[in-house]
């Protein structure tokens, strides 16, 4: 029980550091905005952790008694914190799911991958994601590069919105198609279909590159990419987009689409196999310019601590195999994934490399299912009858909760103990009368009445209790986790607050 | 934030009522019987609380709805919307499965073949070798702990986890607030529930 504790707190706390990077994480399709939201959710990083700190010693002196009194302060701070953080948690999956679905979907018209469950919702995303849009357009344009249409690689850039490329001379425009017509030649020497997300990518790069802006060039540098050839480096920063497009122009011949981590328009793809794979540095760093600007604009502090490096193009004459591209592909969403998961997992943001962190993963994932588990196994030994008097139950977690942000726990323990079930249950009658009237709510009543009836341990204000009890229910754990959410003079939960604490 | 929420309510709505109606059913359980009814009941309303718009609540569903005894508090549970769906979507479960099963076997006969190359390759590729076959084991571990995560790829796989991470938080959050609130209210007047 002990260890299922300490797991639990380690959880709280760690949960609650991981509100800023997941913060990080959901902005990762936008790609200017983001940096604003990124610098600002930074200083919240460094004190996260001492958050953590903080918990951490209370959640062990409370380990072996299994105080209540602590347990509820860590719950109700942490869960406030959890359910803040949740919200952006939560925001993140629908975005990500659309911009998922954006790209799978415009892979899907290549024919390379399966088309995920997500692809329905690429209307949304096409409305709520205009850089995906307009990748999705061009990626749908690119694909019919494979028929041999040449036309078709001119075009999706002229549907590129102008204010975004206008910056930038016109060399942009041209450099990429000049890029996908060498791609093409390669792709038709080979299967064509499977090097269709390719020219993708190169599509989305460019595209995406404009619109994330030249600022980040120079100080684009994570400590990654230093390895990269730093000389390579600085030349492309000084010369800008339009000379990065041209070198990638001149190496076209011989090399395939340049991987700028097209899927992740905020950060650069890192793959550690793909580095060890690389020979030469010089193309890759210029490659890698373009992504690491990518990947500096949304999630510095991210990238900061990763050491995963920007894997970006092939090397000459090397795999212009449509398996090799279309893995590399693959590889590049994947890790683009594992990044979020990086930040929604606890403990994940120094792990490099998809073994280790899936792995992390899978820890976590068995961990909060363990502790499912406990908690049921808790729910049931505490509630032999199995019908949460939750009337009792929320009178007091009501209490508690409400009154525990405000900092005064030990007050509201008291107050919690000294007041009897049958006055609290009152309290909740009277707050419960004043909701009554839908048929749900007399459903409910008598399921409700069903069980005391089952359970016939019950004071008689408790059988008449309507059962309003599921919004109070809602409302607790609302307050739970969201103690500064006001909640509304509707709920019916407020009344008996109120009434709990004029009470003493 | 508002989405959190909104999964939690749903979550909790849900929850409470499959608690109900378990309990209506039997009337005496012994300790574990009801521990696995707590952890069903929380299990399909977080599934239902999806709406089925991801795959492993889908998945999830779909095995509860196996066992007989717990149909009825499943179909209860859900609602009108998400049957439909699964009745769209097993039988292309069960392809997966087999598109899956047979690219297993596949893998597994060409494995050997290429395990016997790659020894012959110098060390840097054995490094890389060994780096995947961490990564595809641990995939699929992570295919067995997400539900219905056998007939994934890697690549949705992931996004799956995620998903399903965040709903096991917001899972484990709801009924650590129950339990502890039940805790409390125990020790407060034990004769409640004595």
């Amino acid at each position: 029980m002990a260890g299922e504790d300490e797991i639990e707190g380690g959880n709280r706390d760690e949960e609650q550091m991981h509100y800023n990077s997941t913060n990080l994480s959901s902005d990762w399709p936008f790609n200017n905005p983001n940096e604003v939201t990124n610098t600002s959710s930074n200083p919240m990083n460094n004190t996260a952790p001492t958050i953590w700190d903080h918990h951490h010693p209370t959640n062990s002196q409370n380990l072996g008694a299994f105080c209540d009194i602590n347990l509820q302060n860590n719950a109700t701070t942490s869960s406030s914190s959890l359910g803040f953080r949740k919200g952006n948690l939560f925001v993140n999956p629908r975005n990500l799911d659309m911009c998922w679905g954006a790209t799978d979907s415009a892979i899907k018209r290549g024919g390379m991958f399966l088309p995920p469950p997500a692809s329905a919702m690429l209307p949304h995303s096409l409305s709520q994601f205009p850089a995906d849009s307009g990748f999705i357009e061009r990626a749908a344009r690119l694909s019919s590069f494979s028929a041999g249409n040449f036309e078709d690689i001119i075009n999706p850039f002229g549907n590129v919105p102008e204010s975004s490329l206008s910056p930038y001379s016109s060399r942009p425009q041209v450099q990429p198609q000049e890029g996908f017509v060498g791609n093409g030649f390669k792709s038709a020497s080979g299967d064509g279909s499977k090097d269709m997300p390719l020219p993708v990518d190169c599509g989305i790069n460019d595209g995406s590159q404009p619109k994330q802006g030249g600022s980040g060039f120079s100080g684009n540098n994570l400590p990654g990419e230093t390895e990269f050839s730093g000389g390579g480096q600085d030349e492309t920063s000084n010369e800008g987009l339009g000379s990065k497009k041209r070198r990638r122009s001149d190496q076209d011949s011989e090399s395939n689409q340049v991987k700028r981590s097209p899927q992740t328009p905020s950060e650069a793809t890192k793959n550690n196999k793909e580095v060890q794979q690389k020979g030469d540095n010089n193309p890759n760093s210029v490659a890698n310019k373009s992504s690491g600007k990518h990947g500096k604009q949304v999630s510095q502090s991210s990238d900061g601590q990763k050491e995963e490096y920007i894997h970006v193009r092939a090397r000459r004459g090397q795999a212009t195999n449509s398996h090799s591209l279309a893995e590399r592909v693959r590889r590049e969403k994947i890790s683009e994934r594992m990044k979020f998961l990086q930040d929604l997992v606890p403990g994940c943001s120094k792990v490099t490399g998809k073994a280790v962190m899936l792995d992390e993963i899978i820890n976590y994932v068995q961990s909060l299912q363990r502790q499912v588990e406990f908690l049921s196994m808790k729910l049931a030994t505490v509630n032999p009858r199995m019908d949460f008097n939750l009337e009792g139950l929320l009178a007091k977690d009501m209490l508690e909760s409400r009154l525990g942000p405000s900092g005064s726990h030990g007050f509201n323990a008291d107050m919690a103990m000294h007041y009897t079930p049958n006055q609290s249950q009152m309290v909740i009658m009277q707050g419960g009368m004043s909701g009554v009237g839908s048929s749900s709510d007399a459903a409910r009543r008598t399921l409700n009445s069903h069980l005391m009836a089952i359970s016939g341990g019950f004071k008689d204000p408790a059988s008449q209790v309507p059962s309003s009890w599921e919004d109070e229910l809602h409302n607790i754990v609302q307050m739970g986790l969201n103690p500064s959410n006001p909640i509304s003079s509707q709920n019916l939960g407020s009344t008996p607050p109120s009434h709990l604490k004029a009470e003493p | 934030m508002h989405t959190s929420s909104k999964l939690t309510k749903e979550f909790t709505k849900k929850w409470v009522k499959g608690l109900q109606i378990c309990c209506s059913s039997k009337k005496n359980m012994d300790v574990l019987e009801r521990k696995k009814k707590i952890k069903l009941c929380a299990d399909i309303a977080l599934a239902s609380a999806k709406n089925a718009t991801t795959s492993w609540s889908i998945a999830l569903i779909s095995e509860a709805k196996k066992e007989g005894e717990n149909e009825i508090l499943v179909d209860n549970l859900l609602g009108p919307e998400s049957p439909f769906k699964q009745q769209k979507t097993i039988p292309l479960m069960s392809a997966c499965h087999k598109r899956v099963r047979s690219k297993k076997i596949l893998k597994r006969s060409c494995s050997v073949g290429q395990r016997m190359k790659k020894m012959g390759p110098p060390k840097s590729n054995l490094a890389i070798y060994i780096a995947k076959t961490l990564v595809k084991k641990r995939t699929q571990v992570l295919q067995r702990l997400v539900p219905g995560g056998e007939s994934m790829d890697e690549f949705s796989l992931i996004k799956e986890a995620l998903d399903y991470i965040l709903s096991l938080r917001v899972q484990v959050d709801v009924m650590r607030s129950l339990a502890h609130a039940a805790e409390v209210s125990n020790q407060s007047d034990p004769n409640v529930f004595g």
